[in-house]
């Protein structure tokens, strides 16, 4: 029913405006090609991608009835959540091409192309340090996923694609399901040695397996395990072997043994994932909240002023370079070297790592000798990076917040209304203080530390950039900045910078360009 | 979460009724003529007190003989004389059928002691390029009788239009009788009682009357077969054909 089955594509096949390179891999549903964007047409789409096609065409020697519905969840969830941890979709599209009736018809994802994947990280001998920034990443995955009321469904480490910057993503949502109340129904699809017990062989209504996101939880508590040790958490050789273990722990008559070699912060938390029933574990939030305190556990003080996304981030970082994360201030970040680096799913092999501080941290894309405080410098970097559009950079929002507060974290100017580093109004933050998109549930009150105002301005940034209208002129990036100051129907309606705020787009220029470092733009 | 099900000999009273035992991986069912509680209790003065323990493993089950003298015989009822031996006083010996008949020979009697084991795994996906496969819920196999009742009971939505009324179950016993001659109304009606377990199919909120259960469980198993593609097209071919020499 299931046999693996490539879609074949010859290298250099054409479809939209990709062109496709080497295949990546091949599922039971489809197969993963590299592609490279040929012609400028959807500019905002970036040069590579991963393209998925799935056989949905009718002149496929394979018809499966129930593909459509795999790859409508997939579609589906995309379409409508779009969240830091979950792997990109650009497009979609559907060849058009009688003349194969193969690949006719076939649904193809331009999804984020990412470096490798997990399961490929987890060959890799000796086990790559670092493991916890990965498994706490998978968890703010979790946590997007299931605030915004989905189900995954399929964990695993195939599953769970590293970027080329070490960070994390989620992948795969054809088992996907949107929560109707406590429950979600995914079609009748599972990997054992990920699946709960109270989902073995549970009974299957027409609409398919009932779940509920206390399943992904299960398979949160085994990726744990297996990062961390190495081995599965339930004893046996094989997938069926261990299927029984956990039907036979479930039922009381074995207890969960752990390895030894998991560590002891870790350990309550695998327990409290594990559990025999789903009423038992742990809730996402809760787990969250564990995990965060797990890893944020002898990274040191600054620590503490790094917003829970971009601790992890540095120690995703530190986990792609498969070095410990040490300096003396406590800085201890740890990128990866420049170009290509290791090669995919084996970070670290050609250890090209270089430790840089604080104080350098970026500097390839932020300039360190004009005067950008170094405790700010991870988070302005990486608050670029979270955004796709190439003009929210680091050197904009350090000149924003040169401009805005001098960088004074302090800044109270109630006669404004407007607080701290990014001077945050705070009926505005509101809407912007949540990594996962949704408002605060009261308007916050200040002080805002830097740790959440600088993310939330990048992420209104990153909200402001696309509605801009194309073609105003001047520089885009200063446009921005302008936007962010007043509004960007202001900026639309102006056709520009307004005359009020002229001298504020002047003053964000000339940081600007004294911050990006030399042979940039 | 059970794996095995053990359906008690035929007594003359509640032949209708048999009670069956659901047991998960690592329980134990002991069987005799005086067992604890909780055991298969087996009235026949032919047996022994403690005549035996079927123990259930995930996809398998073993048998011990705990009986002094009689070697009990386990037959694959499908299996053309297909079986195995278990001696007195061997432990734990691993049955591989998915459908079993354990012979108790009794004072002269044989009484049978059937025993399912539905959880059987058969190939399916290996994307063997990126770790372990997603795995579909269901396994069945296609050289059983169960799956020619299937086959049958998907024929006409798959021939015709996608509303095309279900045979009766007469019309799956004329349809299948070329290939299976000993089919009848019992047997049939059997193998779709063993595909609602087999494939735990969710009881319906029709439980009512017995006509509307029985029709909505042909009407679920159809949907659920269609809906997953566990009968395709292509299998309609096992209706043609002797079921036991369909090729794989």
């Amino acid at each position: 029913m299931t046999e693996p089955y490539a879609v074949p594509v010859p290298k250099g096949y054409r479809v939209g405006g990709w062109e496709v390179r080497a295949p990546i891999a091949t599922g039971a549903f489809g197969s993963v090609y590299e592609a490279r964007r040929v012609g400028d047409e959807g500019s905002g789409l970036p040069r590579t991608a991963a393209l998925k096609f799935l056989p949905t065409g009718t002149g496929t020697p394979r018809q499966l009835t129930h593909l459509r519905e795999l790859v409508d969840r997939e579609v589906e969830l995309h379409r409508r959540l779009r969240r830091p941890r979950l792997v990109r979709m650009y497009e979609t599209l559907v060849v058009d091409d009688p003349a194969r009736p193969g690949l006719d018809g076939a649904t193809v994802l331009v999804l984020e192309k990412a470096e490798g994947s997990l399961s490929a990280l987890l060959s890799a001998v000796p086990r790559p340090a670092g493991g916890t920034a990965l498994i706490a990443q998978i968890c703010e995955g979790l946590v997007q996923l299931h605030r915004a009321g989905w189900v995954h469904g399929d964990l695993k480490p195939a599953n769970v694609l590293l970027m080329s910057d070490g960070s994390v993503r989620l992948a795969d949502f054809n088992m996907a399901a949107e929560l109707e109340g406590t429950h979600a129904y995914t079609p009748a699809f599972s990997t054992p040695d990920y699946t709960p017990p109270e989902l073995l062989w549970s009974e299957i209504g027409e609409r398919g397996r009932r779940i509920r996101p206390s399943a992904d939880v299960w398979a949160f508590g085994v990726l744990a395990h297996l990062v961390l040790t190495g081995s599965f958490p339930l004893p046996g050789g094989t997938p069926t072997a261990r299927r029984d273990a956990a039907a036979a722990y479930a039922r009381g008559t074995e207890e969960l043994r752990l390895s030894p070699e998991l560590p002891e912060a870790w350990r309550e938390i695998v327990r409290a994932c594990l559990t025999r029933t789903h009423a038992e574990r742990i809730g996402t939030d809760a787990l969250s909240r564990r995990v965060a305190a797990a890893t944020g556990k002898g990274t040191g003080t600054v620590a503490s002023v790094l917003p829970r996304r971009a601790r992890s981030r540095r120690l995703a970082l530190a986990a792609a370079a498969a070095t410990a994360a040490v300096a003396a201030l406590g800085y201890g970040i740890t990128v990866r070297g420049d170009g290509g680096g290791p090669g995919p799913g084996v970070p670290g092999a050609g250890s090209t790592a270089t430790n840089v501080s604080a104080a350098s941290y970026g500097a390839r894309e932020l300039r360190t000798d004009k005067g950008v405080p170094a405790a700010y410098r991870l988070l302005i970097v990486e608050t670029a990076h979270d955004c796709d559009r190439k003009e929210v950079s680091p050197p904009l929002i350090a000149a924003m917040l040169k401009v805005e507060s001098d960088f004074d974290p302090d800044l109270s100017d109630p006669a404004e209304d407007e607080y701290g580093i990014a001077r945050w109004t705070p009926k505005v933050l509101r809407w912007w203080m949540n990594e996962d998109g949704t408002p605060g549930e009261t308007v916050p009150e200040p002080p805002f530390p830097p740790a959440e105002s600088i993310p939330a301005m990048g992420r209104y940034l990153c909200w402001i950039t696309p509605r801009l209208d194309a073609g105003l002129p001047g520089d885009r990036r200063v446009l921005i900045a302008v936007a962010y100051r007043t509004s960007y129907d202001k900026v639309n309606d102006a056709g520009g910078v307004p005359p009020k705020y002229r001298d504020y787009a002047d003053r964000v220029a000339h940081h600007l360009k004294e911050y990006t470092p030399p042979g940039r733009t | 979460m059970y794996s095995i099900i053990v359906v008690p000999p035929p007594t003359t009273e509640d032949e209708r009724t048999r009670t069956q035992f659901r047991l998960a991986p690592g329980e134990r069912l002991p069987f005799g003529r005086s067992v604890p509680e909780g055991g298969l209790l087996i009235g026949h003065d032919g047996v022994s007190r403690r005549a035996g323990e079927i123990t259930a493993h995930g996809v398998f089950w073993t048998l011990s003989n705990l009986s002094a003298h009689q070697t009990y015989v386990v037959e694959n009822p499908e299996g053309a004389g297909e079986h195995i031996k278990v001696a007195p006083g061997r432990l734990d010996a691993p049955v591989p059928f998915e459908f079993s008949r354990i012979v108790l020979p009794a004072a002269g009697d044989l009484l049978p002691l059937e025993v399912w084991a539905p959880r059987h795994d058969y190939l399916r996906a290996e994307d063997g390029t990126d770790g372990e496969p997603t795995a579909p819920a269901f396994s069945v196999d296609r050289t059983k009788r169960y799956f020619a009742v299937l086959a049958a009971l998907c024929e006409p939505r798959l021939r015709g239009t996608p509303h095309a009324p279900l045979p009766t179950v007469e019309q799956v016993v004329e349809r299948l009788r070329p290939g299976w001659p000993a089919a009848s109304r019992t047997s049939v009606q059997w193998n779709i009682d063993y595909l609602a377990v087999k494939l735990r199919l969710k009881p319906g909120p029709e439980t009512a009357e017995a006509g509307t259960r029985l029709n909505g469980k042909k009407e679920s198993l159809v949907a659920m077969a269609l809906r997953f593609d566990l009968v395709r097209e292509d299998d309609l071919v096992v209706l043609s054909a002797p079921p036991r020499r369909v090729i794989r």
